[in-house]
């Protein structure tokens, strides 16, 4: 039959062929961006594109679709054009589509028939057993292209035939929830289009194995670009309702001089614009307090457990121990300063409590990466400087922590990222106020004393607000603070993150250029 | 056999369980292969000049597992001594003990004594600092540390407080940063790498070739001022060019240093080495002696096999 390449006849025109599988995989790759973009509620059904609206412009794009691929799997199969197919599909592929099937036919049958439960599933198990058996047994090239290219084709033809609309919905008598086409129909054809796309990236190099790597390479491309999607449109989603209150009252000019009002007061009775100076001050403060506690103590005991501590029973209970702290609940953490920290500095909630809790937190993680980064430098190194008669101490300070420093940096941006955004602790050991008029002015604040320990920072043991905290504020305060204000706190919580990361990163590059140039 | 070597005896290391007990009888042996029996050795080598390393009855154990069994020899100084002998036969596990690195695997333990210069370093309170400034070591793969070219080799005697050339140092007045240069300048000469890299001494010696990586690594080595310069397969990771060259170096070396190399290639042995010590299995030293000695004519069946590459 057709399952080998040396029985077909020659290609006549193989650029048309691959200008059908390519055309396939554009048209789902449309369909698919605009099914994200009705989800998001960035077009809607109504929404005309070339004089069609949306859901009819699906439906006639996935009817091109399906009779691209459907046409393309037997142009091959009766060997019009020259295909590498193999002879049979495989199992693998047909217990993919199995399960398909019965996602669809058990679906279909209860909501065109109302079958209850039992009924739709055992229709789709009936469905799936007889796509496994025909799939299985398929040539490639017809059992790649068919289960989609119908199902595509039967999707073109409800959506263009109006059988689901707009106004579509269903309503499964055994669940309180309703499902409507403004929502089912994109995520309907974002998995198809996902389907379709494959199967014609699989037909753009003629099957076979070629044909394979090229459907894998297609799928994990598109999920590495919905990974960087999602944080583009998380980032975007943010900017966009939070800046109109950042750039609330702002000049810029003339000259250089800028006023964001909003980062730079606080909030006061009577003053025009309000803004979260305090809070963004408090939350710097504590991730610098945080960092400053648990990096030497973290970086400290790594070095401990993996060049000095003997290897055995003791360092991996510690070990277990430090991975059990990392997943310790935040709120665990906070109702410990909250009990512990707290009566200590001075019985009320203070800035030096917060950063005792977020250093804690952040200890562990710093602990795991530096033992890692630690492990992965070359003993070679160690032998290197032990043999010309250096001692174990300048051995680790000169050789091996430089070479581990970028590792160690990693964990702490890692570490950084998730304490700065950290609310529960702060609740509970750190905050006051929620609107505070003034930041803690903690350089200011040293002064010595005659008594132990002949330091004060009156700064350090009141009370602060932190960005996260202030948004929890917001949110919940209910009157008195409108939703921009949480806009505006996020958008710059974003932004304080984000720029500690930069710090991180840049000084990882620092440090990983003075290992290699 | 014996009775023509001037240089060699026959020395019987562990009980006879076999032959009457006369040595010159006992040529005649249970082994038919090789005519020779496992426990008989030739290790008494005669040589003008001092020792600079000498080794009596030494014994390494890993765990159980008997490494070195009861070496005893004497390294003469400022010339090549080459271990040979086929893989797991104890050669690098020897040459570790001379400066104990041993030391730094747990399972080791050394019993017998290794006389550096007038001191048995496995006796007493021997500091190891001052034992690896004496007795250096280079290593079977390149490894400069991810340092600049200069900073690899300034970095035993930085470490060692020979050299101030810290904040510390500048601050105070007395920087020893001219005496650096010249201590680079003239490491990188003896080990025959000034000409290739001295335009580019504050570059990350990682950027190197490996056979410029393994040069520095000795310059590095010669930086602490050692007597004796032990190499564990110094070529084994270079291609024949910068093989040539280290050979080259070893041989040069040799006039100023005692140097002690491990090799597998026994032509590589034959070419630079004065002396050669030949271990077969079971950690035994069979046969030491003159080089060409050992290459044309040794006195074991068992080594001229292995040297003709008939076995191992």
């Amino acid at each position: 039959m057709s399952g080998e390449a040396s029985t077909r006849t020659a290609a006549p025109a193989v650029s048309a062929f691959d200008r059908v599988a390519l055309g396939v995989v554009g048209l789902s790759i449309v369909t698919f961006l605009l099914g994200w973009t009705t989800l998001f509620q960035r077009t809607g059904p109504d929404t005309a594109v070339a004089g069609l609206s949306l859901f009819a412009l699906f439906g006639a794009v996935f009817l091109l679709a399906g009779a691209g691929l459907v046409g393309a799997g037997f142009s091959s199969y009766v060997g019009v054009f020259e295909t590498t197919a193999d002879r049979y599909t495989g199992i693998g592929t047909g217990v993919g589509f199995g399960v398909l099937g019965f996602a669809v036919g058990g679906l279909v049958t209860t909501i065109a028939f109302g079958v209850g439960a039992a009924g739709s599933v055992a229709a789709g198990l009936g469905v799936a057993l007889v796509i496994v058996a025909a799939v299985a047994v398929l040539p490639e090239d017809l059992g790649t292209t068919l289960p989609v290219g119908l199902l595509s084709l039967a999707w073109g033809a409800l959506l263009v035939a109006g059988i689901v609309d707009a106004s579509w919905f269903w309503n499964p008598p055994s669940l309180e929830a309703t499902f409507h086409a403004p929502i089912a129909v994109p995520l309907a054809t974002i998995a198809l289009s996902l389907l379709v796309a494959w199967s014609g990236a699989i037909v753009a190099e003629g099957f076979g194995s070629q044909g394979r790597q090229n459907g894998a390479y297609l799928l994990i491309g598109l999920n590495a670009f919905g990974m960087i999607a999602v944080l583009l449109l998380l980032i975007l989603f943010v900017v966009r309702k939070g800046l109109p209150k950042l750039l609330e009252g702002a000049q810029f000019g003339p000259g250089l001089s800028v006023s964001v009002p909003f980062v730079t007061r606080g909030v006061m009775l009577g003053q025009q614009f309000n803004g979260i100076f305090p809070a963004i001050v408090g939350t710097v403060w504590l991730v610098i307090g945080a960092v400053v506690l648990a990096v030497p103590m973290g970086i400290g005991a790594a070095v401990f457990l993996t060049e000095y501590a003997e290897q055995g029973r003791f360092t991996a209970v510690i070990e277990t121990a430090t991975n059990a702290l990392w997943s310790t609940p935040s709120i665990v953490y906070g109702l410990f300063g909250y009990a512990f920290l707290v009566p200590r500095f001075g019985n009320s909630n203070s800035l030096l409590a917060g950063m005792f809790v977020l250093g804690f937190m952040l200890l562990p993680l710093v602990v795991i990466t530096s033992r890692e980064s630690i492990k992965s430098v070359p003993d070679e190194y160690r032998d290197a400087s032990a043999a010309l008669g250096v001692n174990q101490w300048q051995t680790i300070r000169s050789v091996v922590l430089p070479a581990a420093m970028p590792g160690v940096v990693t964990g702490v941006i890692l570490g950084v990222g998730r304490i700065a955004g950290e609310t529960a602790p702060i609740l509970l050991v750190t905050s006051g106020q929620p609107f505070p008029a003034r930041a803690p002015s903690v350089l200011g604040s040293f002064r010595f004393v005659a008594t132990p320990p002949f330091v004060r920072n009156e700064a350090l043991l009141q009370a602060s607000s932190a960005l996260p905290y202030q948004l929890y504020a917001v949110i919940t305060a209910g009157v008195g603070q409108e939703e921009a204000f949480g806009w505006g706190t996020a958008l710059v919580l974003l932004m304080v993150v984000l720029g500690f990361y930069a710090i991180g990163i840049a000084s990882r590059i620092y440090f990983r250029r003075k290992l290699h140039q | 056999m014996s009775e023509q070597s001037t240089t060699s005896t026959r020395v019987e290391q562990s009980t006879d369980e076999f032959g009457d007990g006369s040595p010159a009888a006992s040529t005649h042996t249970v082994d038919a292969e090789t005519d020779e029996r496992l426990d008989e050795s030739w290790v008494e080598y005669e040589f003008d000049g001092d020792a600079a390393v000498s080794v009596s009855d030494l014994d390494v154990y890993y765990g159980d597992d008997h490494a070195i069994d009861g070496i005893s020899m004497e390294i003469p100084e400022k010339s090549v001594t080459a271990l040979i002998g086929p893989s797991g036969c104890g050669k690098s596990t020897f040459l570790r003990c001379l400066n104990r690195m041993n030391d730094r695997i747990d399972s080791a333990r050394v019993e017998g004594g290794v006389e550096v210069g007038d001191e048995n370093i496995y006796e007493g309170d021997t500091d190891l600092v001052q034992l690896r400034k004496r007795v250096g070591m280079v290593f079977q793969s390149p490894n400069p540390f991810p340092k600049s070219v200069r900073d690899n080799i300034a970095y035993g005697p930085r470490k060692h407080g020979d050299l101030n050339t810290g904040l510390l140092g500048r601050l105070l007045g007395n920087d020893d940063q001219q005496r650096e240069d010249e201590l680079v300048e003239r490491c990188l000469r003896q080990s025959a790498l000034w000409d290739e890299v001295n335009d580019r001494l504050d570059d990350n010696a990682l950027g190197l070739s490996g056979g410029q990586q393994q040069r520095l690594c000795i310059a590095r080595c010669l930086a602490v001022d050692p007597d004796v310069i032990l190499m564990d397969e110094p070529a084994s990771a270079l291609d024949p060019v910068a093989t040539a060259k280290i050979e080259d170096l070893i041989e040069q070396l040799a006039e100023e240093y005692t140097v002690v190399v491990v090799t597998h290639n026994m032509q590589q042995a034959a070419r630079i080495s004065d002396q050669t010590a030949v271990f077969l299995t079971g950690g035994q030293l069979v046969e030491y002696d003159r080089t060409d000695k050992i290459f044309e004519n040794p006195e074991s069946d068992r080594v001229e096999d292995y040297v003709t590459g008939k076995f191992g």
